[in-house]
């Protein structure tokens, strides 16, 4: 377990470190921040800009500027907002709470309708269940977020009849509907399928020979192997919510971390950009590690292999 | 070749209804593609400032022939229009209009249809009504859809090309080599790729040219798509390795590059090819995103992207929602249709 742990931190360590050397490099060598801007300003002579680069540090090399962010990083300083004016840790930090919300809505959204449809589906072995859940993954695959994001906009437009309101409760739900459209394909496809395998397994027939009824082989015998890779799946669509939160966040006009990562490219805010990256790669990490070890939990083999 | 362009895969599942259905769609797409110039009644970027924000125009009939009337600003602000219904234009086929390229060779002016005037001056038909600079939007979702299709086409081809030679290099390279290779596939594959594309897009300037930004874009695509066929080709080529014929060429002295390119690619090149088309909606929408957000192909240009920005205008989009969001329905046809011949390509 010990192991398990350190192994996955070390791994995400390594992760978080490539990804923000990559995506730093990328930014400076592209050249160009948020001061190149004002060079196109005639009242802002070259000499206060190079004064200004100096005062932020951008005359410096890009490795030694890197490591100067790091070792900020590390202990929780990320800069200063170019943009916005304001420590980046804190903007980030407050940001995210809307988008956590949502994100957990998503993920409650799917899995209340995956888990239940697809017990449904192997209890009652009829086609009519089986041809439905076969729609839903269809549907739910093949409609981006994008998409319904824009729908849910036209119909809270078309009922409220005055300006949106962008805090209303259907309109967070329905954020959340969109933002869930891809993980109840995902979900509802993997758990119904290892369901299936689960059941043709020879322990499933013991469980039945020793006169258990149905629903107590599904849910004592069949539910608890068909889940880990269900979890696995769980903590590798963190990536796809944050991504898809972009989306949905700008269209339905809701201020998260999708909307501050829009602006913060918009406005060439590098800082603001690099917290951002920092941040969510660094939870995606957590989410996949996160759905290891509720796998753990789940499955002595795994927690005793130390795997 | 003809494995290529699917022509097998299409005899053999000719039966198959719902992959049927999916060419069909995909087919719509390529025509309205190659035939946009024809297709679409007006130039995309020709702007009438006489009737922005315009609902689409009603089709009467007189007898048999669709005859349209001009109209008429009633209320600016409201941006509500009458009918003027004491003249009346015919809509007919092979109208004449602006000129074009023809499958970019041939210049001609003929469209599919249009208005007919005698004096000079008709009314414009807006299938889907205009946009606010009074564009033309049945015009502009037709080149929208053959421009956003060739960049996702190409962006495709990029990050394959990308993909292909990792995932190749992986599982033919040493220990090392592969454990660092997959490490990186891994963490692209978990990693907010939408967030990782903007973070990329913030090191460009904002405004670009079109070309500019096109370029940018593919290689975006191809900077930040290639994990998925990376996995692929190392898990293929890892099971090719073993196989007897692959062994056998190698026990024969054959040189690894021609292992590789004459005997082993060949062989995986059709779950490559399938996975790859299976990824395209996905490279559409990183651009209706991306132009979406305003960093990706921006105006006067049309992509489906940058068209959906009009579903900001609440108003718009309360009075005539379909067809502001009709670029999203273009988007949904054509996943859907992708979906469905890959439902049938997996399932046989």
């Amino acid at each position: 377990m010990i192991k398990l742990l350190l192994r996955k931190c070390l791994q995400g360590f390594m992760m978080i470190l490539i990804v923000s050397a990559v995506t730093f490099a990328l930014l400076g060598f592209a050249g160009g921040d948020a001061l190149t801007q004002l060079r196109d300003n005639p009242q802002i002579s070259a000499e206060t800009i190079e004064h200004l680069r100096s005062v932020y540090g951008l005359d410096q090399p890009l490795p030694i500027r890197y490591f100067r962010w790091l070792s900020g990083a590390v202990t929780g300083d990320l800069g200063e907002s170019t943009y916005f004016r304001v420590p980046v840790s804190g903007l980030v930090w407050t940001r995210s709470v809307s988008t956590f919300l949502l994100g957990t809505a998503a993920f409650a959204i799917a899995l209340t309708l995956a888990v239940p449809l697809s017990l449904i589906g192997i209890r009652y072995k009829s086609r009519a269940i089986a041809a439905f859940i076969d729609l839903v993954i269809l549907v739910t695959a093949s409609t981006p977020r994008i998409v319904l994001a824009l729908v849910a906009l036209a119909i809270s437009v078309r009922f409220t009849f005055s300006a949106v309101d962008r805090s209303s409760v259907i309109l967070f739900w329905l954020a959340a509907l969109a933002l869930s459209a891809p993980l109840i394909s995902a979900f509802l496809a993997q758990f119904h399928g290892d369901l299936q395998r689960t059941m043709r397994e020879d322990f499933i027939k013991l469980a039945r020979a020793k006169g258990l009824s149905e629903k107590a082989v599904i849910l004592r015998h069949a539910v608890r192997p068909a889940l880990n890779p269900v979890l696995t799946l769980a903590g590798l669509s963190l990536g796809g919510v944050l991504g898809g939160s972009v989306i949905v966040e700008s269209v339905l006009g809701r201020p998260g971390l999708g909307t501050l990562m829009v602006s913060a490219v918009r406005a060439r805010d590098l800082p603001l950009v690099m917290g951002i990256v920092l941040f969510t790669s660094t939870a995606v990490w957590l989410g996949n590690a996160l759905g290891e070890l509720l796998q753990a939990v789940n499955d002595k083999r795994i927690r005793d292999l130390g795997f | 070749m003809s494995e290529l362009l699917f022509i097998d895969s299409f005899k053999k599942r000719r039966t198959d209804r719902v992959a049927v259905f999916g060419w069909l769609v995909l087919g719509l797409f390529a025509l309205s593609a190659v035939f946009a110039g024809f297709l679409a009644p007006y130039d995309p970027s020709a702007q009438s400032r006489s009737e922005p924000s315009a609902p689409a125009t009603r089709i009467h009939f007189s007898g048999l022939t669709p005859i349209i009337h001009p109209r008429r600003v009633e209320d600016p602000l409201r941006r509500t229009y009458t009918e003027d219904t004491s003249v009346a234009f015919p809509v007919g086929l092979f109208v004449r209009g602006y000129s074009y390229k023809l499958l970019a060779i041939a210049e001609t002016d003929v469209h599919l249809f249009g208005v007919r005037s005698t004096s000079g001056s008709a009314p414009r038909i807006n299938l889907l009504g205009t946009d606010q600079l009074g564009r033309d939007r049945f015009s502009r979702l037709l080149y929208a859809v053959r421009f956003s299709l060739i960049i996702a086409l190409i962006g495709l081809l990029v990050a394959c090309l990308v993909g292909i030679s990792i995932g190749g290099v992986s599982g033919y390279a040493g220990r090392l080599v592969d454990t660092f290779l997959m490490g990186a596939t891994d963490a692209m594959l978990a990693l907010p790729t939408l967030i990782l594309i903007l973070g990329v897009r913030a090191a460009f300037p904002l405004e670009l040219p079109m070309t500019r930004a096109a370029l940018l874009l593919l290689l975006i695509f191809g900077l930040t798509g290639w994990a998925e066929m990376a996995r692929l080709t190392r898990g293929l080529v890892l099971s090719f390795q073993k196989r007897e014929f692959v062994v056998a060429a190698v026990a024969l002295g054959v040189s690894q590059t021609r292992v590789l390119f004459r005997h082993i690619l060949p062989n995986i090149l059709p779950s490559l090819r399938t996975r790859a088309f299976l990824l395209l909606p996905t490279f559409l929408l990183a651009e209706v995103a991306l132009s979406y957000l305003g960093v990706g192909v921006q105006e006067p240009e049309p992509s489906l992207g940058n068209m959906l920005t009009a579903a900001s205008d609440l108003d718009q989009l309360r009075s005539q929602p379909f067809s502001v969001l009709s670029p999203a329905l273009a988007v949904l046809l054509f996943t859907l249709g992708v979906r469905l011949i890959g439902r049938s390509e997996r399932a046989y």
